[in-house]
């Protein structure tokens, strides 16, 4: 709920830097998210795509580029450690205000191609999860090792590429673990299910998480009971819509996630890692045999006896 | 710091301006927000400016809109006022220090230090948000969504680090003395928002100007012991402290 909304940038819009000077051209509209307006850039005179988010609220924007940069410095810290690698950018590339422009604010950051993770979904189908909720975990895991939540988890803020590689964009929501979570989407809230604080902790990120394959897998029962009273609303409904899902593995991992009885991130990856990721379903599912088949299969038994019956007679 | 927050469907009718008792909170330094609900048709041209107006007078913000966006607009527009307010204060500070220049027009790093310390002031100020529930008729129907918005809003303010504080009135009050009733006194206490309306006996009149005075002398009354109550939240804010810097 922005303030201000102007209209977007028209394609081909040079958005310059007032203090480091850079420029992109605008190629086109990537999407809204509460603090402002993503659009996909290209740097003048270099190949390279970006995605840049222009703010609509001074404040607000930077509160989420130093949310990006604390992210930024926690990552090169863990990389140093590990080997150096080049997406150090992967956060944020560099933050100025529109040079021309009404002084917008924005900031630059790596693009990232592909679909939101439920139209990943919905195209390729739902045995995708495993892997996808474990690319996703993997992303939280380091998100909490930085001393942050992301809050306002969801599938619209989650973006899939091709073979599965899992990001979260739109960091607006992120804060400090301890500190209250900024920004939520009602379905996917601790609160509104009456099962928790609004307190952003490691166990608030997986109810979402949870929440998010619900909807994922059964976005009808979500919704009915996201419908009932706010007195009789609570989380057992939504244990009840984890219990009913035919992958046993699967619902008592969501149900341990939606009591908040992991110790943190690292162990509900891993268990997410050996239980539904590794499980690998046999390639051949045994079936009812549907009564059509069987009914044929009667017939064409009673043809072949007729047929013998009749050939042996004459 | 202080706020009101009038939930209203409509215009004011009896007694003094509710506009002008804004100006008087914003006078003693409160800081007035007014949501207008509305499920059906339009709140009409008068309600609607009157609306912006006590807002305006109250240096708050305003907002119509229909029950099912009534929680997460009082949340934003709570937020927004806490954020906003310490804004005004940091840029005062900014200004004495540089001369001139507001948050907009400082350098990147600069303006990332400035906005580091907003966001802790915004999570860790102590807060009392005094709620003014506008019971007339019209706005029977609509109580049960105004009680869950402010359950919502209390589980926000639980979560913050800062000492944060609601109580609930609804006007008019009980008698036609009685210009506001008060239904739930300072509580940081989430469970204590039950049931607040239930006994509620609808009356015509709307006293939007004189309910407002009446929170603005709760806020005063209470000036009397608030001293004894910020030296025990000091106590706890040193032990709080201490304990952190063991996390940490």
């Amino acid at each position: 709920m922005g303030m201000s909304s102007n209209p977007p940038y028209p394609v081909g819009t040079v958005i310059s830097g007032k203090w480091r000077g850079n420029r992109y051209v605008v190629e086109r509209l990537l999407g809204k998210g509460a603090n402002g307006t993503v659009y996909l850039v290209q740097r003048e005179g270099r190949r390279e795509k970006y995605a840049l988010k222009v703010g609509n609220d001074t404040l607000e924007l930077q509160s989420e580029i130093n949310v990006l940069t604390s992210l930024q410095s926690c990552r090169k810290r863990s990389e140093f450690r590990a080997r150096r690698e080049s997406p150090l950018s992967s956060y944020l590339l560099e933050s100025d205000d529109f040079k021309g422009g009404d002084n917008e604010p924005f900031y630059v950051m790596r693009y990232v191609e592909g679909r939101p993770l439920h139209l990943f979904l919905a195209k390729n189908g739902a045995s995708w999860l495993g892997l996808v909720g474990l690319k996703l975990l993997e992303k939280l895991q380091l998100l909490h090792e930085c001393g942050f939540v992301f809050g306002d988890l969801k599938p619209e803020n989650v973006m899939v590429s091709d073979y599965g590689e899992a990001e979260l964009i739109d960091y607006g929501g992120a804060s400090p673990i301890g500190r209250s979570v900024k920004q939520f989407t009602e379905w996917h809230d601790r609160g509104f299910w009456n099962a928790g604080s609004r307190t952003g902790d490691e166990s608030y990120d997986l109810f979402s998480f949870a929440v998010l394959c619900l909807r994922l897998l059964n976005e009808d029962g979500l919704k009915v009971a996201a419908q009932q009273l706010p007195q009789t609303r609570s989380v057992d409904e939504l244990i009840r819509l984890a219990r009913n899902l035919p992958d046993k593995k699967l619902s008592s991992w969501l149900c341990l996630a939606l009591k908040g009885g992991f110790t943190g991130s690292a162990a509900a990856a891993a268990a997410w890692k050996h239980h539904i990721y590794n499980q690998r379903k046999p390639a051949k599912e045994v079936m009812a045999t549907p009564r059509w088949l069987k009914n044929a299969f009667a017939l064409s038994l009673f043809v072949l006896a007729f047929t013998i019956y009749w050939v042996l007679r004459f | 710091m202080r706020q009101i927050l009038l939930i209203t469907d409509g215009c004011s009718n009896v007694g003094e301006s509710p506009v002008m008792a804004a100006a008087h909170a914003r006078q003693e330094g409160i800081t007035v927000n007014v949501v207008g609900v509305v499920d059906y048709g339009t709140i009409g041209e008068l309600g609607s400016r009157e609306i912006a107006d006590i807002a305006k007078a109250g240096g708050g913000l305003s907002r119509i809109v229909g029950t099912p966006q009534l929680a997460q607009t009082m949340q934003m527009m709570t937020r927004k006022t806490v954020v906003q307010t310490i804004q005004q204060a940091v840029n005062k500070e900014v200004k004495k220090i540089l001369g001139e220049g507001s948050l907009e027009e400082l350098p990147p790093l600069k303006r990332s230090q400035v906005v580091t310390v907003v966001d802790e002031l915004t999570e860790t100020t102590p807060l009392r948000i005094a709620l003014l529930i506008d019971a007339s008729a019209s706005m029977k129907p609509k109580l049960a969504a105004v009680e869950e918005a402010i359950r919502d809003l209390a589980l926000s303010l639980e979560a913050r680090e800062g000492r944060s504080e609601l109580a609930v009135f609804h006007f008019p009050g009980r008698s036609s003395s009685e210009d506001a009733t008060l239904d739930m006194d300072w509580s940081s206490d989430v469970s204590e928002v039950r049931s607040l309306f239930s006994r509620l006996k609808m009356r015509g009149a709307t006293p939007t100007g004189p309910a407002i005075f009446k929170v603005l002398e709760h806020y005063r009354y209470d000036k009397l012991d608030e001293h004894r109550d910020r030296r025990v939240s000091e106590d706890q804010g040193e032990r709080e402290g201490m304990i952190g810097g063991y996390v940490v």
